[in-house]
């Protein structure tokens, strides 16, 4: 395991480009409507968990989001994943036909940790959603990437989403984080 | 007299054409009245005994768009206050939930003990030079608060009847089925998310087993759920006075019987309903909820707004002006839940509803956009039609007093809510509502 400070300038931009390239190209596979493509980028054990953020006093702020095992808004492993990226492209699945124009800006990448194949990944992200003549959606916040190498190839293996709304000011979240 | 009442009634919902105005999801003014005569007085949900567990711990709602603090105070009673300051309005609680000593204001600094009367406020002796009456100036209080099996409930109404009358055996029998065999506790995590539809909307959509094929036909093509399961033919429908109801899928008693002897001999789930019913193969949760209770797997409707799901789970709609509703969903399980039991009821409830849950995703634009639909000048002034069934079924009565209408897929909740809800847009006050408000319809319906 190793913090990332402790490497050398050229390990950490290595680690981080190659982190930066696997993100930016999920991101647009997600745009583009290629969700097959974007499943084949996830790990078969990976969890992908979005909990419920509360507002609360600054005394118990660390009560902020449940807890995992618990109540949340995405609780996914490969299966339900699978699930959610064939609904997406079957016409008559409401909530994605006329499917919505989606675009999603990552930004403030930083790699925490590098430990073996695995690489510790935060980054801040905008999921800009509209849809229809005049609908949208904005959701902001922070992700936890936990990404693998699988046989020499970046794949995601966690993502812990953090949103910053506690209230979904949106219908629904049938899109992608 | 009666017939007077009777025609003056028939300004929004005609009962006889099974016809809707759909002003009724537009109008501003029938919104600020739902406001005053629906929600002001109706009892409402507030949250469950298990999410204040100690003194200090707090909640908080809304009874209608007034918001309100569901706390237990020092003497461990549940008290529901109203979250504004006497002085210039401000709230006194900014956090959702939590545990707090007192409610201080945050603009003058007047603070509030758990029960909601006024402590003290700064330069009390300097300022108001002592001549102040803090008992008149405490929070202002829900007129009545009740508990129903652990359900919170609080009416703004001093004159509201007792809250078990109230909801009556429907809207008793719809709590039950959540909160049968044994204590419950609600999970820590209460979904919220914002549709810019009408309140009844999605009401309305509860009763509803006829969109599930249509709106929700995803979910059978990704093998989410079974064609049989999603909507059933066999359906029954029991109306309550005040507007409760349960609608949804039922069973025949024989069913029922052949049920609790496969899965009491041990066989695996085969049949639609093995997993939906599984609660009622417990003899002490078959008797707690009736003999025609038991045979339910419908949706309750706590009039006005409380949803009881087939997934242990509560969802109030909460009013946020004509044109948008905020969906809280609460989810409740028995206490010592085994470990698998308890994480599989978990995944359901996680994947079912909620905004990304694979049911809800497709709801909200059919509402927001029904809710569109009693906007335009054109579109608003052509009813909207409410006939499935009518007049086509009957309302059988059973010895228990759980009368109900079995039946096909049907508008009957639908039609019961616009009737009660009329009934309650027209009383002046409770004692007229108990007076005028139409009865649990028996025969033809």
């Amino acid at each position: 395991m190793a913090s990332l400070a402790n490497l050398p300038l050229a390990e950490r931009m290595q680690v981080t480009f190659e982190a930066q390239e696997f993100t930016f190209h999920e991101a647009a596979l997600l745009d583009n409507r290629q969700y097959e493509a974007w499943l084949d980028l996830l790990t078969d054990d990976i969890h992908y968990w979005m909990p419920i953020r509360r507002t609360t006093t600054l005394k118990e702020v660390s009560d902020e989001f449940t807890q995992r095992g618990g109540m949340a808004f995405f609780d996914d492993d490969k299966n339900t994943l699978t699930r959610r990226v064939n609904r997406l492209s079957l016409a008559r699945a409401w909530a994605e036909d006329p499917p919505s124009r989606t675009r999603r800006l990552v930004t403030n990448l930083q790699v925490v940790e590098v430990s073996g194949d695995e690489i510790q990944l935060h980054a801040n992200f905008q999921l800009y959603r509209t849809r229809l003549n005049s609908e949208e959606d904005n959701w902001i916040g922070r992700r936890e990437d936990l990404l693998r190498r699988v046989g020499g190839v970046l794949k995601l293996a966690r993502r812990h989403i953090y949103l910053e709304q506690t209230v979904i000011l949106s219908q629904n979240m049938s899109s992608l984080f | 007299m009666a017939q007077v009442i009777s025609s003056s009634r028939a300004r929004w919902y005609d009962p006889d054409s099974a016809t809707l105005d759909r002003r009724i999801f537009s109008d501003p003014e029938i919104y600020q009245q739902e406001l005053e005569r629906i929600f002001g007085r109706a009892w409402n949900f507030i949250c469950h005994e298990s999410q204040l567990p100690e003194p200090g711990r707090f909640f908080m709602n809304y009874i209608g768009e007034d918001q309100v603090i569901a706390v237990r105070d020092r003497k461990h009673q549940i008290q529901v206050l109203l979250n504004s300051c006497p002085h210039r309005g401000n709230t006194v609680c900014r956090a959702e939930q939590g545990k707090t000593a007192s409610f201080l204001c945050s603009y003058h600094g007047w603070n509030y003990d758990l029960d909601g009367s006024l402590i003290g406020m700064p330069g009390e002796n300097q300022f108001y030079r002592g001549d102040f009456d803090k008992k008149a100036w405490g929070l202002g209080k829900a007129a009545q608060v009740q508990i129903y099996r652990g359900f919170v409930f609080a009416t703004l109404d001093a004159q509201a009847p007792p809250l078990v009358d109230y909801l009556g055996w429907v809207g008793r029998l719809g709590l039950d089925m959540v909160a049968s065999s044994g204590d419950i506790e609600v999970l820590d995590g209460v979904q919220k998310n914002r549709i810019k539809c009408n309140w009844k909307l999605a009401v309305d959509n509860l009763y509803d087993w006829y969109h599930v094929k249509v709106s929700h036909g995803s979910a059978l093509r990704i093998g989410l759920l079974t064609e049989e399961s999603m909507a059933p033919d066999g359906q029954m429908v029991m109306l309550g006075d005040y507007g409760h109801g349960i609608g949804g899928p039922g069973l025949s008693q024989a069913q029922l019987n052949d049920f609790v002897e496969r899965m009491g001999n041990g066989e695996e789930p085969s049949k639609w309903y093995d997993l939906q019913a599984a609660r009622r193969l417990d003899q002490r949760t078959r008797d707690e909820l009736g003999p025609v209770g038991a045979r339910s797997l419908g949706h309750p409707n706590i009039f006005p707004n409380l949803w009881v799901t087939l997934t242990r789970q509560l969802c109030l709609r909460i009013p946020r002006g004509p044109f948008e509703t905020e969906l809280w969903w609460f989810t409740l399980l028995p206490e010592g839940m085994p470990e698998e039991e308890r994480r599989m009821a978990i995944f359901i409830a996680n994947h079912m509803f909620g905004p990304a849950g694979f049911l809800e995703q497709d709801d909200g634009e059919n509402w927001s956009h029904s809710t569109r639909g009693a906007m335009g000048n054109a579109t608003r002034k052509r009813p909207l039609n409410y006939q499935m069934g009518h007049g086509q079924d009957t309302v059988v009565g059973d010895p228990s007093g759980q009368n109900s209408i079995e039946t096909v897929v049907n508008e009957h909740g639908q039609r019961w809510t616009y009737q009660s809800w009329q009934d309650w847009m027209t009383a002046d006050d409770w004692p007229s509502l108990i007076a005028n408000h139409t009865p649990a319809p028996t025969g033809v319906v």
